[in-house]
């Protein structure tokens, strides 16, 4: 191979692959910024939280109701994460004493809430749902309104782990707002 | 010009609600509790006081202090001076993104995530009632744990304005209807905190308020009135005839 074939080959071949590189993470860049991470590799995944608390068992097996745990959601801003007081309704903290089941496997993940004192400690939660702060999302006039839980946040009850299902953008409120003839006033959400 | 036709329905809020306020200067005493709620509540960034000799201090609502009269015979006069949520807003056709603008309920709205601070807005303001954020405020630690979390903490590079305490107004009137609202029912932190009761806010479009029966008052005037911008803030003041 001489000095003009190397030339005629690899140009091309390094010209394509920067190309190629350019065009994979624009996609990436893009998609992100109009819409959500694509779900490949760990992108559109929830995080992983300081306890595993898995949905799945809570509202689908046990049968608990949303609002059993956050409570505010048609009242307030926000839903509320429930203290971990409120896990002791039906959680004994693995202190058994007969009234409460608390499995082996809830038993362990609920032990990591209790520092060296023995106190229970409030969770460490990362938060999943996030809009911007110059966006005054409320919780009340949805649920008021008709809108379910699942209309923004996906099924849950079959979520091991939370993830974000709808992007949450600006364009996903308004069109939503306007199927619905909810107000499109910019000042009903921005000030 | 098209009139626009919305649909009509329950959330329809276009004729239900008009925002006003009406400020009585022969109560107002300077005592600046208003500049002082206002702040805490908007999270108004701290103003230092370089900021008033550059002219640049942060007040959505302050008291402007004025003489009447030669010494000894002198009296201090205070105006409270806030956005008056002008009808015919200077400060709206100059925007060129759109960012203020005049909404169903005769608030005067700025748009924080939509302004790109050309300040043309605050240029053209006859009151001086917009601030620009020329750098990211910043608040002493122990008192960034005080921001009220219903009112964005704008940036650099936003214009600002008083707000009529638009959360306030979200916060009562939310999936209400004006009937299930007494009047005074819920106030702009300004008009709580006057301890003279001096500020009085309400809607009016409801014939009852105390803010309509107010607007025919035989000591009403609009601030710059011969400027045409139709303010929805209405100031009480007797014109003192005897002396100074």
């Amino acid at each position: 191979m001489n000095n003009n074939t190397l030339i005629k080959v690899m140009v091309p071949a390094i010209g394509l692959s920067v190309a190629l590189v350019v065009a994979v993470v624009g996609y990436f860049v893009l998609q992100s910024w109009w819409s959500s991470p694509p779900a490949v590799l760990g992108f559109g995944d929830g995080p992983t939280q300081p306890i595993a608390f898995p949905h799945t068992t809570h509202v689908t097996d046990a049968g608990i109701d949303c609002q059993f745990c956050h409570r505010k959601v048609t009242t307030d801003e926000a839903a509320t994460i429930p203290a971990v007081a409120q896990c002791l309704f039906c959680h004994d903290f693995g202190k058994i004493d007969g009234t409460k089941s608390t499995s082996d496997t809830a038993a362990a993940e609920l032990a990591k809430l209790f520092d060296d004192s023995g106190e229970p400690q409030p969770v460490n939660w990362i938060r999943v749902h996030r809009v911007p702060d110059h966006v005054q999302f409320v919780h009340a006039p949805h649920i008021q309104n008709g809108v379910s839980c699942t209309t923004c946040h996906g099924d849950v009850a079959s979520m091991q782990v939370v993830e974000q299902v709808r992007n949450l953008k600006m364009r996903d409120c308004v069109d939503c707002h306007r199927d619905n003839n909810a107000p499109t006033d910019c000042a009903t959400c921005h000030y | 010009m098209a009139t626009q036709t919305k649909p009509q329905s329950a959330t329809d809020r276009s004729t239900a609600f008009k925002w006003s306020m009406v400020i009585d200067l022969d109560r107002c005493t300077g005592c600046e509790a208003c500049v002082v709620a206002c702040q805490s509540e908007n999270n108004v960034p701290i103003n230092e006081e370089s900021a008033f000799i550059e002219g640049r201090a942060f007040e959505w609502i302050r008291l402007e202090r004025y003489w009447e009269g030669e010494w000894p015979d002198i009296k201090a006069r205070f105006i409270p001076v806030l956005c008056q949520h002008c009808e015919n807003a200077p400060c709206e056709p100059v925007c060129p993104v759109y960012a203020t603008y005049h909404n169903n309920e005769g608030l005067n709205v700025q748009v924080y995530n939509r302004c790109v601070g050309t300040r043309y807005c605050g240029a053209n303001c006859p009151y001086h009632a917009r601030q620009f954020n020329f750098w990211e405020p910043v608040w002493p630690e122990d008192l960034r744990h005080q921001l009220n979390p219903d009112v964005t903490v704008r940036t650099r590079g936003v214009m600002e304005k008083c707000s009529m305490c638009i959360q306030r107004i979200r916060r009562a009137t939310r999936s209400k209807t004006p009937s299930d609202i007494p009047d005074g029912a819920f106030n702009p932190a300004c008009v709580q905190a006057c301890p003279t009761s001096a500020m009085t806010f309400g809607n009016l479009n409801n014939p009852e308020s105390k803010v309509s029966k107010l607007q025919n008052d035989e000591r009403r005037y609009h601030m710059f009135e011969h400027l045409g911008t139709a303010p929805t803030t209405l100031y009480l003041k007797q014109v003192d005839t005897h002396g100074a």
